[in-house]
């Protein structure tokens, strides 16, 4: 047997080309997921797992058809509003603060080693404090939530800020560009990958923050959802609530990514 | 034939009683670093006169883009003085422009727009410069590529945007720190009948770090050649060539001559060190 002979058989299992693959970048994963899904039901199934302790993926799509509109949909509101609004705030604040921190060597020296001891923090431990301080509405979970998410966007901002070129910043001198100039035309630019990559990481963590928010103290949300049922023992509830939850993760961090493309054929970093 | 082109090429530039276009005098640079004083330019001495394409040319670690970043302000001189158009330079200036080893594009802007961002920062409606970009992406051959990124293009087209860019203000004085080192040998031909196409045309005051032998001799009217240990520019070679210059000439036996005593010259100084 020739090389090219095993090369045409390999063909219909592996296809190759660039559209092929794509379709394999996606085809893979979404198979390997059935498989396993396939696994769990039937595991379940045979072994007669009781449905409190692990349902079949069926019973949680039967459970999420079933109470979207009149449970799931309602308690998915508030988390999406108060996940969107604290990414928001922590965008803003977090690229403000590493223009800040970039802009000023005082500042930075004060305060960049004191961002990074808070990022080693076990932030989700400080939840309780938010509650002392802020009370038992959305503002203590709004601010836990954006002290959460907000240091991955300083800390990739910064690193993007200062990461230029030494040679783009002698340029920028050789131009008599002034500080502002340059922050504007060579180091915000240059940054705009930096920052996308801390905003998407800040998308997971803002809606950690509200659902840890919402475990600790609220009436209404999917982290009180999830609570709620798991008192009940509705475990296909808690996992629909889930599935509802990571639905929203995704769109949010696709939206973001979007965003991004848009942000970088606009500039074209 | 080495006797009689130093005798023609060494001495001060022609005595005349204005004072020089630019003029080095007795500049030295000292760093100071963990391991002691470190001797990056001993002693340059030398004038330029207007209009003049004077190439430094030396071994790599002799000094000369140094030399070139404290005649562009983007260094300080521990000792000496520079003067270029009658004033001492201490920063950057407007009437100069400069072209580095590196392209250094913004890879997020469109070539024209780098080419206009000297124009941008200085708060120029690059409106009204927009025909001189024209004329000079024309003159390099890469007007029809003004939209794309630098990413789209090769080195050696991004080396000629950058040279645009450093021409678009219209500078006196054009700094270019081995602007071709970086790329292969057919484009550095290229790049070296564009740029000398470009002097004929616009004829500036230019200064030209390079460390090959026979792009200083085809491009400049004057190659200093500088040492290295000590860090001086021991001769200074007049190239009596005509222009418009062409690559033929390159293959003449004058052309082979110089760049022969030239390059003997630098050997001599590797041995002095």
């Amino acid at each position: 047997m020739t090389a090219i002979d095993t090369g045409a058989r390999k063909k219909p299992l592996l296809p190759t080309g660039v559209l092929a693959g794509t379709l394999r970048q996606i085809l893979l994963p979404v198979a390997a997921a059935l498989v396993v899904l396939v696994a769990w039901e039937t595991a379940v199934r045979v072994l007669d797992v009781s449905p409190v302790l692990l349902p079949p993926p069926s019973m949680i799509v039967a459970r999420l058809q079933e109470l979207f509109f009149p449970l799931l949909l309602k308690h998915a509101i508030p988390t999406i509003w108060e996940s969107v609004i604290a990414f928001a705030v922590s965008s803003v604040l977090g690229i403000a603060l590493a223009g800040l921190l970039s802009s000023s060597k005082i500042l930075r020296e004060a305060l960049y080693p004191n961002v990074v001891l808070f990022q080693l923090i076990p932030k989700i431990a400080l939840a309780p404090l938010f509650i002392v301080w802020l009370g038992i509405g959305s503002q203590s979970r709004l601010a836990f939530s954006v002290f959460i998410s907000f240091f991955p966007v300083v800390i990739a901002t910064l690193a993007g800020l200062d990461n230029v070129d030494r040679d783009l910043l002698r340029l920028c001198r050789a131009l008599r560009a002034s500080e502002w100039q340059t922050f504007r035309e060579v180091r915000l630019p240059h940054a705009i990958p930096y920052v996308f990559s801390g905003m998407k990481i800040a998308t997971t963590f803002a809606i950690i923050g509200v659902i840890v928010g919402e475990f600790i103290t609220s009436q209404a949300g999917l982290g009180y959802l999830i609570l709620f049922a798991s008192a009940q023992a509705e475990t296909a509830l808690i996992l629909a609530a889930i599935l509802v939850l990571c639905a929203f993760g995704l769109v949010f961090y696709g939206l973001v990514a979007i965003a991004e493309t848009v942000t970088r054929n606009r500039f074209g970093a | 034939m080495d006797a009689a082109i130093s005798a023609a090429a060494s001495g001060p530039a022609p005595a005349t009683d204005a004072p020089p276009y630019m003029s080095v005098q007795r500049v030295q640079k000292i760093y100071e670093t963990a391991g002691g004083a470190v001797e990056a330019v001993s002693l340059a001495d030398f004038s330029v006169t207007s209009g003049e394409f004077v190439a430094v040319l030396g071994p790599s670690g002799c000094g000369k883009s140094t030399l070139m970043m404290m005649i562009g302000g983007l260094e300080t001189t521990s000792a000496g003085h520079i003067r270029v158009d009658g004033t001492e330079v201490t920063a950057p200036r407007g009437d100069f422009g400069y072209v580095f080893q590196d392209a250094t594009l913004l890879p997020w802007k469109s070539v024209l727009d780098n080419v206009l961002f000297p124009i941008r920062l200085e708060h120029g409606r690059t409106r009204d410069h927009l025909d001189r970009a024209r004329e000079l992406l024309e003159l390099v051959g890469l007007w029809d590529f003004r939209d794309k990124r630098p990413r789209q293009l090769s080195g050696g087209m991004r080396q000629r945007v950058a040279i645009c860019r450093g021409l678009i203000n219209d500078p006196k004085l054009l700094l270019m720190d081995e602007p071709f080192s970086a790329l292969d040998a057919i484009s550095r031909d290229d790049m070296n009948a564009a740029l000398a196409d470009l002097w004929d045309r616009y004829h500036k005051t230019a200064i030209f770090i390079t460390h090959s032998i026979r792009e200083a001799v085809y491009l400049a009217d004057r190659v200093l050649v500088m040492s290295r240990r000590p860090s001086v520019i021991s001769h200074d070679v007049r190239i009596p060539f005509p222009r418009p210059r062409r690559m033929e000439m390159q293959e003449t036996a004058e052309f082979n001559e110089i760049c022969g005593f030239l390059r003997r010259k630098i050997e001599e100084g590797y041995q002095r060190a």
